[in-house]
Parts: C-alpha cells; sequence; structure tokens
C-alpha cells in the first residue's frame, strides 16, 4: 500500500513538474498504457478509463452549453446594466456638480464685481465729501479770518486814535501844571502858548526813548 | 489494507454513475462528475443573480463579490484581446467561472472535482483550439498560416522555424489540459495521500497517535495551497485562451 502510494506520489510529482512543459503527453502514454493493462477493477488512474469519456464529454457540452447560455443571456448582460447604470449615473452626477460649480464660479464673479463696484463708488464718495467739506471749511475760514482782519484793523484804529487823544491831553494837563508850578514858584506869568511848547518839546525828547 | 477500509489516493477519481442513461449506443449516464458540473454552472449562476438580484448603486459585499468577477474577466479580455474581444466575453466569462466554481467545490470533502478529468479538461481545450483556429482562418483566410513564420528571421533558418511554430501551435491543446488536469490531480492526491496516512498513523493507537498531528498539519497547509491552486489554475485556463483569441485575431 505504502509503495503504492509512493509510485502515485511520484507520478503525480512529476506530471506536476512537467506540466508547464509540452513534453507531458509522454507522461501521460505511460501512465495511460498502465492503467489500461491493470483494468478498470485494479486501481489505475480512473481518468483513463476511456469507457466513461462519451457521457463526461456530453455533459459537458450539455451543461457547459446551458450555462454558457444563462451567463449570456441573463447574467452578464445584469450585471453590465447594473455597471453601466452606476457609471451614466456617476457621469451625470460629475457632469451636473461640475455645471453647478461652474454655476457657482460665476455667480461669485458676478458678487464680487458687484463689490467691487460699490466698493469704487463708496471710495469715490467719499473722496467727493471729503472734498466737499475742506472746501467749505476751507472758504469759512477764509470768511472768518476776515472778518477777524478787519475787528482787529478797527480796534488797532481805535487804540491809535485813542492814544493820540490821550498823549493830546497828557500835553495839556503837563503845560498847565507847568504853567501853575511856574507861577508858584517864580510868580512870572507865562502864557499858555509858551508852555505848550515846552511841554511839546519835551515830549518830542522822551519819544524816542520810549520807543527803544 | 485496501480490504480494511483503506482507499487508494486516486480512488476518488473514480466515476460513479448516479442516473444510467445510454444514447446511440453510449453510455451517457449522469455521473457524479455530471453531477458537479451542474453544481457549478447552478451555483456560480445563483450566486451571481443573488447578489446582482438589487442592482443597487452601491454595491453591498456579496454584489461587490459578484461585480469584481465581472470586472476581472472584463479586464482580462479587454487588455489581452482588446475591444474586438467583446464578443467573446460571455464564453469567457462562463469559461472561468465554471472552471473556478469547479476547483473550488472539489476542494470541500466528499465532493468531486471535474477538473481532475484529463477528458473534460482536454475536450475544453480543444475546443477552444478549433474555435480560435477557425476564428482565425475566417478572419484572415489563407493569411493565417503567416502566422507560422516568425518575421525577421534569418531565411536559412526560416523552414526549422515553421517546424517549431507549428508544433507549438498544436502542443497548445495538450499543454492548456494536461497544465489544468495534472495540477488537480496532483494536488488532490497529495491531500488524500496525507490524509491517509494521518488516519494511518492515529490508528496505530497509544504515543503514535501524537504522530498523527504531523501530516494533519500538512494537510491544513496543503488546503490553503490547493485553495490558491484552483483559482490560479481557473485563470491560467482563462488567460491562455484570451491570448490564443488575441492571436487568432490579431496574428501576432
Amino acid at each position: 500500500m505504502v509503495c503504492k502510494m509512493g509510485t502515485n506520489m511520484a507520478k503525480s510529482g512529476m506530471m506536476r513538474c512537467l506540466s508547464l512543459a509540452t513534453g507531458t503527453g509522454f507522461g501521460l502514454a505511460v501512465t495511460g498504457g498502465q492503467a489500461f493493462a491493470a483494468g478498470a477493477s485494479e486501481p489505475g488512474l480512473p481518468q483513463l478509463d476511456i469507457s466513461t469519456w462519451p457521457s463526461q464529454i456530453f455533459w459537458l457540452i450539455v451543461i457547459f452549453g446551458v450555462g454558457y447560455v444563462m451567463m449570456a443571456k441573463i447574467v452578464t448582460p445584469k450585471i453590465g446594466t447594473v455597471l453601466e447604470d452606476r457609471r451614466t449615473r456617476l457621469d451625470g452626477d460629475l457632469g451636473k456638480a461640475r455645471e453647478a460649480s461652474a454655476e457657482a464660479a460665476k455667480i461669485r464673479a458676478e458678487y464680487e464685481a458687484d463689490l467691487e463696484a460699490a466698493r469704487n463708488d463708496a471710495a469715490a464718495f467719499a473722496r467727493k465729501a471729503a472734498a466737499e467739506a475742506a472746501e467749505k471749511a476751507a472758504s469759512v475760514e477764509g470768511k472768518a479770518d476776515k472778518k477777524l482782519a478787519s475787528k482787529v484793523a478797527t480796534a488797532e484804529k481805535k487804540l491809535a486814535s485813542a492814544k493820540a487823544e490821550a498823549m493830546e491831553n497828557l500835553n495839556t494837563v503837563a503845560a498847565e501844571a507847568a504853567l501853575d508850578a511856574v507861577k508858584g514858584l517864580t510868580g512870572l506869568k507865562a502864557t499858555k502858548a509858551q508852555a505848550e511848547k515846552v511841554v511839546k518839546a519835551a515830549a518830542k525828547a522822551m519819544a524816542p526813548q520810549e520807543a527803544n | 489494507m485496501a480490504s480494511q477500509g483503506m482507499h487508494s489516493p486516486v480512488e476518488q477519481f473514480e466515476i460513479k454513475p448516479l442516473i444510467e442513461l445510454s444514447a446511440a449506443g453510449f453510455d451517457v449516464s449522469f455521473t457524479n462528475s455530471s453531477l458537479f458540473m451542474l453544481l457549478a454552472i447552478l451555483v456560480s449562476g445563483v450566486f451571481l443573480m443573488t447578489a446582482m438580484r438589487q442592482g443597487e448603486l452601491v454595491p453591498g459585499r456579496m454584489q461587490g463579490a459578484a461585480e469584481m468577477m465581472y470586472e476581472f474577466v472584463a479586464d482580462m479580455v479587454r487588455s489581452n484581446v482588446g475591444s474586438e474581444g467583446r464578443a467573446y466575453f460571455p464564453f469567457i466569462f462562463t469559461l472561468f467561472v465554471f472552471l473556478l466554481f469547479g476547483n473550488m467545490l472539489g476542494l470541500i470533502p466528499y465532493s468531486y472535482t471535474f477538473t481532475s478529468q484529463i477528458v473534460v479538461t482536454f475536450f475544453m481545450a480543444a475546443f477552444v483550439f478549433v474555435g480560435v483556429t477557425l476564428i482565425a482562418l475566417f478572419k484572415h483566410g489563407l493569411h493565417f498560416f503567416s502566422f507560422f513564420v516568425p518575421a525577421g528571421a534569418p531565411k536559412v533558418l526560416i523552414p526549422f522555424l515553421i517546424v517549431i511554430e507549428v508544433i507549438s501551435y498544436f502542443v497548445r491543446p495538450v499543454s492548456l489540459s494536461v497544465r489544468l488536469f495534472a495540477n488537480m490531480l496532483a494536488g488532490h492526491t497529495m491531500l488524500k495521500v496525507f490524509a491517509g496516512l494521518a488516519v494511518m498513523i492515529s490508528g496505530a493507537g497509544g504515543l503514535a497517535m501524537a504522530g498523527s498531528l504531523l501530516p494533519f498539519l500538512a494537510l491544513i497547509g496543503l488546503t490553503g495551497l490547493e485553495v490558491l491552486v484552483a483559482a490560479l489554475q481557473a485563470y491560467v485556463f482563462t488567460i491562455l485562451t484570451c491570448m490564443y483569441l488575441n492571436d487568432a485575431l490579431h496574428l501576432h
């Protein structure tokens, strides 16, 4: 038994090795010869019992044929349809998504353009307003300056005339005081005209010193 | 030993008729092999249709798996054959699903692996071979035979190269079928050998029971490997079919 198993193993191992080479036919022929010699009842390779071949070929043709028709008419079209549907669906969805994306980009561009225009308008408006305000301010300031200047001028004039009047009065007072003093001290009688003359001269002499 | 319940590791490949039938002098009984062919088609069909029943926009796990299988084969056809391969997509898809489910179902204990039958794999490979050759002849006419003359080869070598090309062309169905058959045969034999070994050692009783753990652990690893092989060989058969179809449609 063990020996038999050994030969079978060797045989099958050899077959496997040779199976890649084209020379396997020879190996087959050898084992086939043994099997025929041994007969069906002895344990040879049952594959080489040609009495079973017609039935196997017959049922292979029938079953493979039926299987082919089933696969060709029902199974592969079914799977193919599902895959095709998925592909079209995906393509359709992708197309839709692409369209939507393009639409969104367009809307965004429009929005950006609107925003930009509004921003420009606002900037222009702000510039205009600022310019107007500046102009107004300048004109108001100019008017105020003129008013102020005229007021200052009038005030200065008034001041100057008041000063001159005061100076005049001062000279008169000084002349009268000098006259009284001369009269009291010397008893001499000086005329008013003389006194005024002297005072004027004195005032003139002092004026440059005051200016310093 | 065999009479004491120990089975030969190749006994699993035996064809057992379930319903005796005969037609035109041939035995066409419905066998365990036929049953699992039918199961492969039914299970895959029911799985795919159940998964796709809702046809949801966002697929769940089942629908995701079904769509993945479809896309996997569609990509394979698109990248290996091009847009002209569209017409052959249902056939390639059926082929892949049939082999994948057949290999996978075969890994379930007490099930049957119809891809371990050389007659099945060879008939499929021969069908592909004859099919692509006819497609090439219809499409290119006599120009098809330029396929056997490698472009740019030195004139002296051309006769030899033609011989090599012709041989390699006609070996295609053999290599295509034997690759799948041998992988399944070897894998399942190995699984049986290790399982039988584990049972045999444990049958010795006592301390030897512990020794049976070793082939059992090996069996677990091998089962994982066989799942890989089952998927890989379905893929290899399908992609080679795509390549042959591409050669037929485009002549290199």
